[in-house]
């Protein structure tokens, strides 16, 4: 006990100097949320009134942004930019669009099954949420900082029903997730860089790239494993070679991870949290090499990796979200709505992983990390394209975006149908061992 | 099977409506509230503290849904 109060401390101590906690890069600065007054498309002017400071002000349309792109008396967020020295408005999106009720289920069915995968695996929902929000017309920052704030609640909720089945280590998620928000702090330095050298084309591929090639190594190596211990399911308790190895390593100071049986230097748990971190910063779900680090260098189950995953995400998504609502672009509506299924989805997934093998949640994570590969590969021509360093017909590119998008949503079913799946092939059999056992008893 | 413990329907229901009336109440104010929660600064708290609100109280409901429905998980021996 004493040794995790000593924990939260440090991350107490470490949370103050975090001022930048979030995946997929930090909340935009130069955005202006307010009410369009008055258009006057004749002078190219717009009268402006902040929500913040109230006040009002005229400002330039013209360019990227016509006068009929502009809603009176709605709430707007606006970015700018600037060419011949005048300032002038590059974007003004609506910020809370009218719920009708295709999107109001769409926005419930994604949060069951995302919940559902989130319950599973550990991490789940938030690759496939923004995108399915952005494709509903929602802004990004909006469906970035929405769906952050609805993953800390679905991930304390997941975290909770697992730890009361015994498969959370919560001092192991608490040192992941310490230098997990490290490492979002050099992720974040990197896409910088990156933004700066090539522009947000640019930014785009490298976020791509990285994604697909984490995604298709990391979840190739997954498959496999699950495929060798569905054969050989009685390989199942050993640990990976590479951990047994790294175990063996006695460099102070040594950590020990109850739940996970494991005592490790933290000269080597630390980075892997450090990773993740980084790779959440990038791509916005560190879960994907967050849960085969714990299992395959840490030497954890799937099982409990999976679980402590969930808490990693509760201390991330919690300050993720404090900056994005600090920022004040938090939709509330959709995080609610979100939350409306996925709490319930998160908990059926928890209570599935009772129920199944070890291999069978390799086998989920390994499905879903590689056909989310497939969706984000498909936008890498369409970012080559604006780089200019290839060209699309229109078609194309439509055809590469519906592509990346309907593989999504074939990750979430995919998923969802393999859990079900095996949480009603495992319920059966544990009822059956019941009769068994009380036949027997009777006899 | 034979020693079954009671379901938690009453707490299932007093969540339920809670977790009901709290939605009813936030999109009944759907303006009041979307204006509010986006102020950004302090009044972060708002869509912060409503988050923990409702994964408490609709997280209760729903453990106690499944409960009643009779989704629980394995029994370890």
């Amino acid at each position: 006990m004493r040794k995790v109060a000593a924990v939260l401390i440090v991350i107490l101590m470490i949370l103050p100097m975090a001022t930048a906690v979030f995946a997929g890069g930090p909340p935009p600065k130069n955005l202006k949320k307010g009410i369009f007054l008055e258009v006057n498309e004749a002078a190219g002017t717009a009268l402006f009134q902040d929500s913040t400071t109230q006040e009002t002000s005229t400002l330039m349309i013209g360019y990227s942004v016509k006068a009929e792109d502009l809603k009176l008396n709605k709430k707007m967020m606006v970015s700018f930019e600037e060419h011949d020295g005048q300032v002038f408005i590059k974007t003004a999106e609506v910020m809370f669009l009218d719920l009708t009720l295709t999107k109001f289920i769409s926005l419930i069915v994604v949060g069951l099954v995302g919940g559902l995968l989130s319950g599973f695996i550990g991490s789940g929902g938030a690759f496939v949420l923004t995108p399915a929000m952005m494709s509903l017309g929602v802004p990004g920052a909006i469906a970035v900082a929405s769906n952050m704030c609805h993953k800390f609640p679905k991930a304390l909720v997941g975290s909770i029903k697992r730890y009361k089945y015994g498969q959370v280590d919560i001092k192991l998620g608490l040192v992941m997730a310490v230098s997990a928000i490290a490492g979002v702090q050099i992720g974040i330095k990197i896409q910088k860089v990156v933004l700066d050298a090539w522009g947000n084309a640019g930014s785009n591929l490298y976020v791509s790239v990285v994604f697909v090639v984490v995604l298709v190594i990391v979840g190739g190596y997954v498959l496999r494993d699950a495929f060798k211990l569905s054969k050989n399911p009685a390989a199942a308790d050993t640990q990976s070679k590479l951990s047994l190895r790294l175990q063996k390593i006695n460099l102070p100071p040594m950590m020990h991870f109850k739940t996970a049986g494991v005592t490790m230097s933290a000269w080597i748990t630390l980075p892997i949290g450090l990773a993740t971190g980084m790779l959440a910063a990038t791509i916005a779900v560190g879960g994907f090499i967050g849960v085969p680090g714990m299992i395959y260098v840490c030497g954890a189950s799937a099982i409990v990796a999976s679980a402590t995953e969930l808490v990693v995400a509760f201390v991330m998504g919690t300050y993720g979200s404090i900056q994005w609502a600090v920022s004040g672009l938090v939709d509330i509506r959709m995080t609610l709505l979100i939350l409306s299924a996925s709490l319930i989805g998160v908990q059926l997934g928890a209570i599935g992983t009772t129920y199944v093998k070890d291999y069978t949640i390799k086998l989920v994570m390994a499905a879903t990390m590689l056909v989310v590969a497939v969706s984000r590969g498909a936008k890498i021509p369409v970012y080559l394209q604006d780089l200019d360093w290839a060209t699309l017909s229109p078609t194309t590119t439509a055809v590469l975006n519906g592509i990346s998008f309907w593989a999504l949503i074939a990750a979430l079913a995919t998923a969802g149908i393999i859990i079900t799946g095996a949480m009603i092939k495992g319920m059966r059999e544990a009822k059956q061992e019941v009769q068994v056992e009380e036949s027997h008893s009777k006899a | 099977m034979s020693k079954e413990k009671k379901k938690p329907i009453l707490p299932m229901i007093i969540f339920g409506i809670v977790s009901l009336g709290s939605y009813f109440v936030l999109f009944n104010q759907e303006g009041l509230v979307t204006e509010t929660y986006t102020k950004g600064g302090w009044y972060a708290a708002f869509p912060i503290l409503t988050a923990f609100w409702f994964s408490f109280v609709h997280g209760s409901f729903g453990s106690n849904l499944l409960d009643v429905v009779g989704l629980q998980a394995k029994k370890n021996k």
